[in-house]
């Protein structure tokens, strides 16, 4: 039901999106985004606050990311992002089959980084706040906290 | 439901404090075109809606934003925590301080209290996503200020993560009506409310 389901599934450039030709008068238009858009890798889609570098329109003022987050959290919400993004995509665009099998590869991968990061840092959400016997939930520091390096951040 | 996971969504690391700057932020937290409002708006006007993409799309939007809701409360807490007696009575901060120390409170840079007046829930499928669409340009905008007003590179970095979400979100709004219009009278989209009249 798309718009952009026509044989060229990409008819305009990558920043670029498909209007219907003919649209009913006085109702907001917005070109639709096509598929197979071309997608930055996870951090840098971090990075930038998008997976789609035709939707990527920074500010004339600080238009260059400071730097790529790093650390073994900030990997985690790499991942986390991407399924976030992805999952928007998705909800505009269901039968995009490859953004399907993109958003089911990042949740695997989400999932092994989630296990990785609770093994390091504890738990990510209540429901994993045992470890070893103990209430671990409590412990510092919360997300909001500042701290240098890793951990929860 | 809502399951709380103990991270952000982005880094949010503030080296130096600087209450001028939190006094300008605390605006999208709880401002007109804040974060606490886009997500009210959004998870609010879901209830409504008829199509299984739009309740799909505002909840997702919704709780992104609780989680950069989350951000901005960071953000503002890094910029004020330890202040010292002198940076307490910094001019823009000594007004917020006086009410609320170095909490968080849901206010406009201005001084008013969050205010749900800012946003709307009208149960119309058009109505409500137009509302939508410039309600991110707003908070776009908001953000494209706060970045002429700060020259901190921590800051920073976070302001253009959420400024981008802005952008994103627009899109994904925008495609939203545009799947919605394809549901509706092609005559005449507004022969009836489809969130109402069955």
């Amino acid at each position: 039901m798309n718009p952009d389901t026509t044989p060229n599934p990409r008819p305009c450039e990558d920043g670029q999106g498909v209007l219907a030709p003919c649209s009913p008068l006085a109702v907001p238009n917005v070109p639709f985004q096509q598929k197979g858009s071309q997608k930055y890798e996870q951090s840098e889609a971090l990075a930038n606050g998008t997976l789609f570098p035709g939707l990527d329109l920074p500010f004339h003022l600080k238009a260059k990311a400071a730097s790529v987050p790093e650390g073994a959290a900030a990997e985690l919400q790499a991942l986390c992002f991407v399924i976030t993004e992805l999952g928007l995509y998705l909800d505009t665009h269901q039968d995009d089959q490859e953004a399907v099998q993109l958003f089911q590869q990042y949740t695997r991968l989400a999932e092994e980084g989630k296990r990785r990061y609770e093994a390091m840092y504890g738990p990510l959400t209540q429901r994993s706040a045992i470890q070893n016997g103990r209430y671990v939930w409590l412990n510092d520091p919360w997300p909001w906290e500042y701290r240098k390096e890793g951990g929860n951040k | 439901m809502f399951v709380y996971e103990k991270k952000l969504q982005y880094p949010v690391k503030i080296k130096n404090c600087n209450p001028k700057l939190a006094a300008a932020i605390i605006s999208q937290y709880g401002g007109p075109d804040g974060e606490l409002g886009a997500s009210l708006r959004y998870l609010s006007q879901r209830y409504s809606m008829p199509y299984p993409e739009l309740k799909g799309l505002l909840t997702d939007i919704g709780t992104e934003e609780l989680g950069h809701l989350e951000m901005i409360g960071a953000i503002v807490h890094q910029l004020t925590r330890k202040l010292s007696d002198e940076q307490i009575k910094t001019a823009g901060f000594d007004t917020y301080f006086v009410d609320h120390t170095a909490g968080v409170y849901p206010t406009a840079a201005s001084g008013w209290p969050y205010n749900a007046a800012s946003m709307a829930v009208k149960g119309d499928v058009i109505c409500d996503l137009t509302e939508d669409l410039a309600a991110e340009q707003k908070a776009r905008v908001t953000y494209d200020n706060i970045l002429r007003l700060s020259d901190d590179p921590d800051v920073n970095d976070v302001i253009r993560f959420l400024r981008e979400r802005e952008i994103v979100h627009f899109q994904r709004f925008g495609e939203a009506i545009e799947l919605a219009k394809q549901r509706m009278n092609q005559k005449n989209v507004y022969y009836m409310n489809p969130a109402f009249d069955r």
